[in-house]
């Protein structure tokens, strides 16, 4: 890595490294820095409705059990025995109301309570040399739910989620509160891709910009009647708290002619204004911009796209869909990308198939959209990694004048949160990579250390910061 | 172990010598020569019009579990119209992640063939080896995968009906599926 200031002055003015794509020390930096502390995305409570329904998921190398346990409560526990550190759980779904490691045989509960530990008596002295009262696998330190988005945090002393939202909320709702009902999720789709995890969070937060080029052939072929050049730049891009989005602008009309536009029926626009702030649909009706791509710093992106999905259909006649996605980073060049397919719980079945089957032809693995975004972040990740990358910023100033002002003034009249500007412009990744350097350069705090379920405070296992 | 799958017990096994075994056979490799040559709207002559050409996600699940593979989550769940848009897209000048093309090896084995309650329609199953080479600094990508065919005989030639691709890994590891299987 080159010098760290000079590098987070850079990011700041617009300017990025090409290396901070490909660079172990920087990954370094990020792991501590940014994933041992930020809210990361695990799950979704309609993976988990039942009791005893689990899932298992990872924060880089963290692996938690996110299990609904007998009284229907939410608990997400590292995936760690605590005796001889074995996986409990090795699946990755199902049902149980217990976990039995598979090494010495020490079970939980799925609330994450010992509860069996073989030969007690004759191999600890029974409560004596190992109480077993009371001990239970390690809770995640920070866990948090939004519209029934299950968020962890690995600091014990995180800034509350709610906190950290933000008014970013806002937009969150759009995609993850259709109805009172909330929503339920499909998947995930898990595929690895070369490619370093932030350019994924950048392109969903803010780049319109790619659309008319990179996604030509989706145009092309009749899948998608919006993404063409003039009709992308007429979108607003919004940057609120942690995070930040496009929207298209619509044709004119109310709030439910342009639902309707976008192919929701009367019943499910019904939901929606009866879930939604008369703010949030004035972003609609009085302001025309419909929600497309998002994210939320750092990993978590969520993208809304009204394809064609019928065959039969006439040229105006589209279905919605959403879809969520944690751009879980494997190494610096490599990151597992989760995707799933979201849809208001109270929707027809008819429409979440439809919905759905717009969700595969567009996004996720075989998605004809992501398709050639991962082609162009691949090669984007492999270049960064040589000698010339350290010599070479990449201009991510779009928008703004040699002066640092913007092009065009921001928004005056949008009824959503935050700042927003219309027309292509780098705001949304300049202010995602502007919070990365800020979480870079916060020194780190003690870490604390949890011995068989008691807590130690450890005075300077990370040095105490810089 | 996985219940979403069509089950071949019961069903009347060819031997390899019967000459609806090699004709499903030959089907398969024809079919492979297409998929490798990226020949999709060859390939989609192969196909019925009521073609389901689906891809469950693989999912890590316990022994005792009932299935194997997500619920209502698939790679593809395609019918004709989307698997023609897919063909058609490849066709653009514009379909960057195949533009310059994948050099892709499909290798089939393991074929099987059983007779089914309908004599128009056998069922095959077979095994698929993707092999999947980009650029020239990539690492080439496989793809191992069982597949579970229907092949239905329409004017007396054999197309394909249905196809159920049940994937050996629950992570992909390619930069995305603009392959069929």
């Amino acid at each position: 890595m080159n010098d760290l200031s000079l590098m987070l002055a850079d990011v700041r003015r617009g300017m990025i490294p090409a290396y901070v794509y490909n660079d172990e020390e920087v990954f370094k930096l990020e792991k501590e820095h940014i994933f041992e502390r930020s809210w990361i995305f695990l799950a979704h409570e309609s993976e988990i409705p039942a009791p005893g329904d689990y899932v298992v998921r990872r924060i880089l190398e963290d692996n938690f059990i996110v299990a609904r346990d007998e009284a229907g409560e939410v608990r997400v526990m590292f995936n760690m025995c605590l005796h001889r550190g074995m996986q409990i759980c090795r699946a990755e779904l199902g049902n149980a109301s217990h976990f039995r490691c598979s090494y010495h045989g020490w079970s939980y509960r799925n609330d994450g309570k010992l509860v069996g530990l073989p030969f007690h008596n004759e191999a600890y002295g029974g409560e004596d040399g190992f109480t077993k009262i009371g001990q239970s696998l390690l809770p995640a330190p920070s866990v948090a739910t939004f519209n029934g988005l299950i968020f962890v945090n690995l600091d014990p002393n995180a800034q509350p989620f709610l906190e950290f939202l933000g008014d970013f909320a806002f937009y969150l709702d759009f995609y993850t509160k259709q109805s009172g009902d909330g929503v339920e999720v499909r998947g995930p789709q898990r595929w690895r891709v070369k490619s370093n995890w932030k350019i994924g969070a950048e392109n969903a937060a803010g780049d319109s910009y790619h659309t008319p080029q990179t996604h030509r052939s989706v145009v092309e072929i009749g899948l998608f009647r919006e993404p063409t050049g003039a009709k992308r730049k007429e979108g607003a891009l919004y940057w609120c708290d942690k995070g930040g989005g496009t929207t298209y602008k619509l044709p004119p009309g109310t709030f439910r002619e342009r639902l309707r536009y976008v192919g929701y029926s009367d019943e499910m626009i019904d939901r929606m204004e009866s879930s939604w702030s008369l703010e949030q649909q004035r972003l609609i009706g009085d302001d025309g911009f419909m929600i497309s791509a998002a994210t939320l710093f750092p990993t978590f992106s969520l993208v809304h796209n009204w394809p064609k999905v019928d065959a039969n259909a006439d040229d105006d006649e589209v279905v919605p869909f959403i879809t969520m996605r944690v751009w879980q980073p494997i190494s610096a060049t490599e990151t597992e990308i989760l995707s799933w397919f979201i849809v208001d719980k109270n929707a027809t079945e008819e429409f979440k198939e439809a919905s759905y089957k717009g969700y595969l032809m567009c996004f996720g693995s075989t998605g004809m959209f992501e398709q050639d975004d991962v082609e162009n972040w691949v090669s984007i990740t492999s270049l960064a990694g040589g000698s010339m990358a350290r010599r070479l910023l990449l201009n991510s100033r779009m928008g703004l004048t040699s002066t640092d002002k913007p092009l065009n003034k921001p928004l005056a009249d949008f009824h959503g949160p935050g700042l927003a500007y219309v027309g292509y412009g780098e705001f949304n990744q300049r202010a995602l990579l502007k919070e990365w350097a800020d979480c870079i350069e916060k020194p780190l705090d003690e870490t604390v250390q949890l011995v068989m379920g008691e807590k130690v405070v450890a005075s300077d296992s990370k040095g105490g910061g810089k | 172990m996985a219940t979403s799958r069509m089950d071949a017990a019961g069903m009347k096994p060819l031997s390899f010598g019967d000459p609806r075994h090699l004709e499903a056979h030959q089907f398969l490799v024809d079919e492979s020569y297409l998929l490798d040559a990226q020949l999709y709207d060859d390939w989609l002559e192969k196909l019925t019009e009521d073609i389901h050409y689906l891809v469950p996600v693989r999912v890590t699940t316990a022994r005792s579990s009932e299935f194997d593979t997500s619920p209502g989550m698939a790679h593809f769940d395609d019918d004709m119209y989307s698997l023609k848009l897919r063909a058609a897209r490849f066709a653009t000048e514009h379909a960057w992640t195949e533009d310059p093309p994948s050099r892709l090896r499909h290798y089939i084995t393991n074929v099987r063939s059983f007779e089914t309650e309908t004599s128009a329609e056998l069922f095959v199953q077979s095994a698929v080896l993707l092999f999947r080479s980009r650029g020239d600094n990539r690492e080439p990508n496989f793809l191992s995968a069982t597949r579970e065919d229907i092949l239905r005989r329409e004017a007396g030639m054999l197309k394909l009906a249905k196809r159920l691709v049940i994937m050996d890994e629950s992570v992909v590891r390619m930069q995305n599926l603009a392959i069929f299987l």
